[in-house]
């Protein structure tokens, strides 16, 4: 019942984030033709004095369309899928979980009921984290579809992994926000912190100097770009000892916050 | 603990931090009594419940509801349990019906003609989302919720409050049946004649501590020179009794210093409108017990008024 719950309290804003996905998808892989001869122009991306916005314009604008197109869909699970879209939905969904309920007042009437504090936590989380990565996974992984429309192909092999690690990186998202949830009163403070160490990541990520401490180094388009090109496999995701292995880093941060919303949710008295 | 013994509390001791909210209390309670708690906003009375359902951990002493410790075998205690918050805890964005399915799915087993009893007795719009009831009708739709689980032991943190009078008179009815077909009922309340009426048994908390059982004799021993008297006219008062309080409606509260009978006998009977002696009220218990300084500046007034009336 609980997990019926939650869905019911996630389902419209799971399906405003698919449509919204597919509605930032489906455009730029349908347009990639045109996109691509603009972009050819164009001197814009060169002339900028960020480094890594250079390197996306000479990924996108490399002679070899196969290359130039992968580079693209490389981008777009940097910005648009995963670090715009996917974290706003974990955001969104992950702050009403338990601080919703304190500010309501609920929380205590869900913590007496014959059921563990584990379970509850379990079946909040569960419909969350499948509305959450299932379909940034789907339309991500769906690439391969729509780039056969343009008749270009993609690798089917790097586009599963790196829509794996996009979700990845999401669910971590949604694992930190639930665990400030849980410590939180207000639904509005988890929005703060949880936005506030957002910013600051994207703040250390532009200082090239910082940018190795910013959890965007983890999902960026340095990461995605090698990984679609079919240089970084599933070894080097979550081998950290012999590969960058960023998605075991993901998977070791999505245990800990929950393990840490589970600690706290079992110690909390509201 | 004996087998009959539904809570055995000893030594229970909270702090939220540094502050403590609950010292040294002791505590039982037996199968089938109906225990009133009795205490101002912050004494203590909705944490002490808390920590019975297994919500909160004691900080030291211990607790034992059927025998099971509520820190370790909360979910078996809770079982057997129903437990209404002080907070009116429903949501919002149900509709009654679907909140009431969604409480008793918790719920091992259920009271169906009870239910439907409180049901049609509230004839609350449970089609409706709840956002859209009314303070009091949040409330009575959570006392439906806790009181149609069929539970040995119902813990109600203040079930009456938003309640208009009515249906408090008509929860009192449900409480009593439910108290007379042998459940164990601890019930939190700010409503005094009510909780009188209902309780075989009252506790006083006071500052997070149980007050002791011979304090609350000696303010009973005491009330029992408290009575109420409405007389004629407006003639000063024979000597040995103070006036404590006087309502709007004439009627006075005295106190005497021998049997209030004896003092009442100086009067002429064709004085006497109406007079009540020998009933201890609870709101005059607590005020002995909670209020002193009231009862002290009553008391003053009194003797104020009696010296202006001398002169």
């Amino acid at each position: 019942m609980i997990a019926a719950k939650t869905w019911r309290e996630v389902r419209y804003m799971a399906l405003v984030y698919v449509l919204l996905l597919l509605l930032l998808d489906l455009p730029v892989i349908l347009l990639w033709p045109t996109v691509y001869d603009d972009l050819k122009k164009s001197s814009l991306f060169k002339t900028l004095g960020i480094d890594f916005m250079q390197r996306i314009g000479t990924g996108i604008t490399d002679t070899r369309e196969e290359i130039a197109y992968r580079n693209w869909i490389a981008v777009m699970l940097f910005f648009r899928a995963v670090n715009l879209l996917g974290i706003a939905a974990a955001v969104l969904m992950g702050t009403a979980l338990f601080a919703r309920e304190r500010e309501t007042q609920t929380l205590e009437f869900l913590l007496t009921r014959t059921v563990s504090r584990g379970r509850i936590l379990w079946q909040k989380s569960w419909p969350t984290i499948l509305c959450v990565a299932v379909p940034i996974f789907a339309v991500n992984a769906s690439a391969v579809y729509w780039s056969r429309v343009i008749e270009l192909d993609l690798p089917w092999g790097p586009l599963m992994l790196a829509s794996l690690h996009g979700s990845l990186f999401v669910l971590a998202i949604l694992a930190f926000t639930t665990f400030v949830s849980v410590l939180s009163r207000v639904q509005a403070h988890v929005a703060f912190w949880v936005g506030g160490v957002v910013v600051l990541q994207i703040g250390i990520y532009l200082v090239p100097r910082w940018r190795p401490w910013s959890l965007f180094r983890l999902s960026d388009f340095d990461w995605y770009g090698p990984m679609l090109a079919g240089n970084i496999g599933l070894d080097g995701m979550f081998d950290p000892v012999h590969g960058a292995g960023h998605s075991a880093w993901m998977v070791l941060a999505i245990v800990l916050f929950y393990g840490l919303a589970w600690r706290a949710l079992h110690r909390l008295e509201p | 603990m004996t087998e009959a013994a539904v809570i055995a509390v000893r030594a229970l001791t909270k702090a939220f931090g540094a502050r403590p909210v609950l010292h040294g209390i002791d505590l039982d309670l037996r199968r089938g009594e109906f225990l009133g708690l009795v205490g101002p906003n912050g004494a203590g009375k909705s944490t002490l419940l808390r920590i019975l359902i297994g919500l909160y951990r004691r900080s030291a002493g211990d607790v034992r509801v059927f025998g099971l410790d509520p820190a370790t075998d909360s979910l078996a205690i809770r079982a057997r349990c129903s437990y209404l918050p002080g907070e009116t805890s429903v949501y919002l964005q149900m509709t009654g019906r679907e909140f009431l399915a969604f409480a008793q799915s918790f719920q091992r087993q259920r009271d169906d003609v009870l239910r439907q009893r409180l049901e049609d007795l509230f004839a609350l719009p449970l089609e409706r989302r709840v956002r859209s009831y009314s303070a009091g009708m949040k409330q009575k739709l959570a006392i439906l919720a806790a009181l149609s689980a069929e539970a040995e032991l119902y813990l109600l943190d203040e079930p009456d409050r938003a309640l208009d009078a009515t249906m408090r008179a008509e929860l009192r009815v449900v409480l009593q049946e439910l108290h007379r077909a042998g459940r164990t009922i601890v019930l939190s309340s700010h409503h005094l004649e009510e909780l009188q009426e209902l309780a075989t048994r009252l506790e006083f908390l006071r500052d997070g501590r149980l007050v002791p059982a011979v304090e609350v004799e000696r303010a009973r021993s005491r009330l029992l020179h408290r009575f109420r008297v409405r007389l004629a006219g407006d003639r000063a008062l024979p000597p040995g009794c103070r006036e404590l309080q006087r309502d709007a409606d004439g009627m006075l509260v005295l106190e005497s210093d021998g049997p209030p009978l004896q003092w009442l006998r100086q009067l002429d009977p064709a004085e006497v409108r109406a007079a009540e002696i020998g009933h201890t009220r609870l709101e005059d218990l607590y005020q002995l017990l909670f209020l002193p300084h009231l009862d002290a500046a009553g008391a003053s007034a009194a003797d104020a008024a009696a010296a202006r009336a001398t002169r």
